[in-house]
Formats: structure tokens, C-alpha cells, sequence
């Protein structure tokens, strides 16, 4: 031990692992831990327990976070889907002349009726309502040009970037609880 | 409804610092310098602690960090990376590499003296602290309990700082809302609970 520079502390060690010391300071540390054993081992458990945490942290289960269309929870898109079904359906039964939509199949019409007061606003993304009829959902959706929040994460949007541009884990933070 | 508008307003406004990881590995894969230095800069210090984690001294594990970074770039070259994940394949790279190190030196030893045996730079023998890395089922179920118990933000803090995606603390800082110095300061905090939990049941 040539150099009088000090033994390092858990602090001390914790910081450097963080990378938050100044480089003129990790140096000096550095160039300690080459000279003294035990600091040596001091720095080589702190950096195991780093490890540790790593693996901690990859073993949490996050919990899951998802994005839904606001439209889902109002009774009202439900009531004006149900709606559209029924008068699509009298439209198609109607027996004189004019039916002008013979094209809408059952299941397309709520999909439809959901989106049409947000014809004007290109970009918005709609959510199929089921994994039963994704694929029909997301074939409509796309010749329609809209974007679909694809509930197996293999849609146009990934899944929770879907509205707000969010990843899941940006959507957890709460700086509130801090 | 308000609290998620302003935990939207801090995402986008820290949307263009964001890590775009998969941006990056693209272009390093392309061969773009620049990618890799930023690639570099990101999991530099999570690979040097890793090789610290094997008993590995500072300046050797600087080293071999160096000769991963050069090995992975050459093998790009070459055309032999496909795909660029990348803490975990830096890490398998530089674990090989401490581990070629290690049989070297042992290789050596034996026809060297008594006093030239590896163990004697190296204060901890590598395969066994290899083992000792490996967090136990029950030392992973406290380490639960005691991350329940912290407060929901700072475990937040703590799995954004940890998930593995090397994201530099002032990302996660402007992600979360604080400042860098506060998200060290809880960081350390978090680590404090992890170790007591860890340790409980060893002597």
C-alpha cells in the first residue's frame, strides 16, 4: 500500500457502482481496490448484490397495465352499438325497396356504429372487442385506414403505446407517491 | 382522469430522450459507429459490474468489457450478429470471456510456482462466486416481501432503474418526475431493504 488513498466504504462503493461518483474519484477508488484486498472484496460484494437486484427485478412480475379506448366504459357507446344493430337489422329486413347497406353483416355493424361520431380525426385508434372476432375486426378496421389496438400486441400499434404513446412501465410511474 | 393526463404530459415530454434501444440496434447492426457508441455508453457499466461480480479486478474487468465490446462489433462485421440484444448478449460475451481468462490463468499456474497461483492476484476464486450469484427461491420470495413493503414509486424507481435495459438514471428521473440525485438517493434505499432481506438467513 504505497498510496495513502482511504478505504472505501459501502457508501462509498454503492455510489460507484451507481455511477454517480466524479471520474477523478472513481479513479482513485479504482486504483485502491488494486492495492487493498479487502476493499477488493468490499467492491466485489456490492457488485454481486448489484447482480442480485438485477435479477430481482427481472423475477417482479410488473403489474399490467392497459390502455383502453375511454369510448369501452361509457354505457352509451354499448346503448348506441345496440341501437345501430337493431336498425341495421330492420333495414335488412325491411321488405320494400331501398336497403341501402346489404353489405354490413351483423357483426361488423358495432363495430361500425362505435366509430362513427370519430369520422373526422384520422388518427384514432379502436380496440377489437374480442380475441373471437379480431380478425374480422382488424381487416374492417384497416380498410377503413384507422389504426387498431390490436389486443395480442401484434397489431399496427403495439399495445401499450397504443393511445398514449406510453411503454407499460412509463404508465406505472407515480411520482405522486414519492 | 387528471392524473393520467399529467403522467401523459411528463411521458411526452420526455419522449424524444427516450431510449429507442430498437432504433440503435438497428443501425449498429447496419454498422453505424456512432449506434454502437451510444450502445456502449448505455451498458458499459452495467457489463464492468458484472465482471466485478466475479471477484474480476477493476482494471482487468475494464479490460475484458473493452475486448466484449470489440469481439461483438467484429462479429457484426463479419455478418455473424443477426439480432442485437443487448445487455444480455455483452453479458454472455464478457462472461465467457472472464471465464477463458480464468481457465488461462489456472493453465498457467500449473507449471508456474506455489506463489504464482491465480488465486493469489485474484482474491476470490470466479467459479465460485459464479455460484454464489445465484439468488436462492427462498432469497428471492423475502426479497418480494421486502420490495412489497417499499412505497409503490420507489419501486417503481427501482424497476425502471433495474429492468435490464441499462436506461440511465435521468431518464428514469424524468420519467418519474424527480431529480437524478433523489432517484440515487432511493435507488440506495431500495438496495439497503434488498441486502437486509437477502442476508436475513446467512450467517
Amino acid at each position: 500500500m504505497t498510496a495513502p488513498t482511504p478505504h472505501l466504504t459501502r457508501d462509498r462503493t454503492e455510489q460507484y457502482l451507481l455511477g454517480a461518483l466524479p471520474p477523478e474519484a472513481c479513479a482513485e477508488l479504482e486504483a485502491h481496490t488494486l492495492t487493498c484486498e479487502p476493499c477488493a472484496r468490499l467492491l466485489q460484494e456490492e457488485a454481486l448484490l448489484e447482480e442480485q437486484l438485477y435479477e430481482i427485478a427481472a423475477a417482479t412480475p410488473r403489474d399490467a397495465v392497459v390502455v383502453r379506448p375511454a369510448r369501452w366504459h361509457r354505457p352509451a357507446a354499448v346503448a348506441a352499438a345496440l341501437v345501430a344493430v337493431a336498425a341495421s337489422a330492420l333495414l335488412l329486413l325491411r321488405p320494400g325497396g331501398e336497403a341501402v347497406s346489404p353489405s354490413v353483416t351483423p357483426v361488423e355493424a358495432p363495430v361500425l356504429a362505435a366509430r362513427e361520431p370519430e369520422e373526422a380525426p384520422r388518427d384514432i385508434v379502436v380496440a377489437c372487442p374480442d380475441l373471437a372476432t379480431q380478425e374480422h375486426c382488424l381487416r374492417s378496421a384497416s380498410a377503413r385506414g384507422l389504426l387498431v389496438y390490436h389486443p395480442g400486441g401484434q397489431g399496427e400499434v403495439p399495445r401499450y403505446d397504443a393511445s398514449s404513446g406510453l411503454t407499460q412501465v412509463a404508465l406505472s410511474s407515480r411520482p405522486a407517491a414519492l | 382522469m387528471t392524473t393520467l393526463q399529467s403522467r401523459q404530459d411528463t411521458g411526452r415530454a420526455a419522449r424524444p430522450a427516450a431510449p429507442d434501444e430498437e432504433a440503435l440496434s438497428r443501425r449498429a447492426l447496419s454498422g453505424e459507429r456512432a449506434a454502437w457508441d451510444a450502445l456502449i455508453a448505455r451498458h458499459q457499466r452495467r457489463v464492468v459490474v458484472s465482471l466485478l461480480a466475479r471477484g474480476i479486478r477493476v482494471d482487468r474487468a475494464q479490460e475484458l468489457t473493452q475486448e466484449t465490446w470489440a469481439r461483438l462489433i467484429q462479429q457484426q462485421q463479419r455478418g455473424l450478429l443477426t439480432e442485437l440484444r443487448l445487455p444480455a448478449l455483452a453479458l454472455a460475451q464478457a462472461a465467457f470471456l472472464a471465464a477463458d481468462d480464468a481457465r488461462r490463468a489456472r493453465r498457467e499456474s500449473v507449471d508456474g510456482t506455489v506463489e504464482d497461483l491465480p488465486e493469489r492476484q485474484q482474491p476470490v476464486d470466479p467459479a465460485q462466486s459464479a455460484e454464489k450469484r445465484l439468488v436462492s427461491e427462498e432469497q428471492l420470495a423475502r426479497a418480494r416481501d421486502a420490495l412489497e413493503q417499499v412505497s409503490p414509486g420507489a419501486r417503481n424507481v427501482f424497476l425502471l432503474a433495474c429492468d435490464g435495459q441499462g436506461l440511465p438514471h435521468a431518464e428514469v428521473a424524468s420519467r418519474v418526475g424527480l431529480s437524478v440525485q433523489r432517484v440515487r438517493q432511493i435507488l440506495c434505499e431500495v438496495r439497503k431493504k434488498l441486502r437486509t432481506a437477502l442476508e436475513e438467513e446467512q450467517p
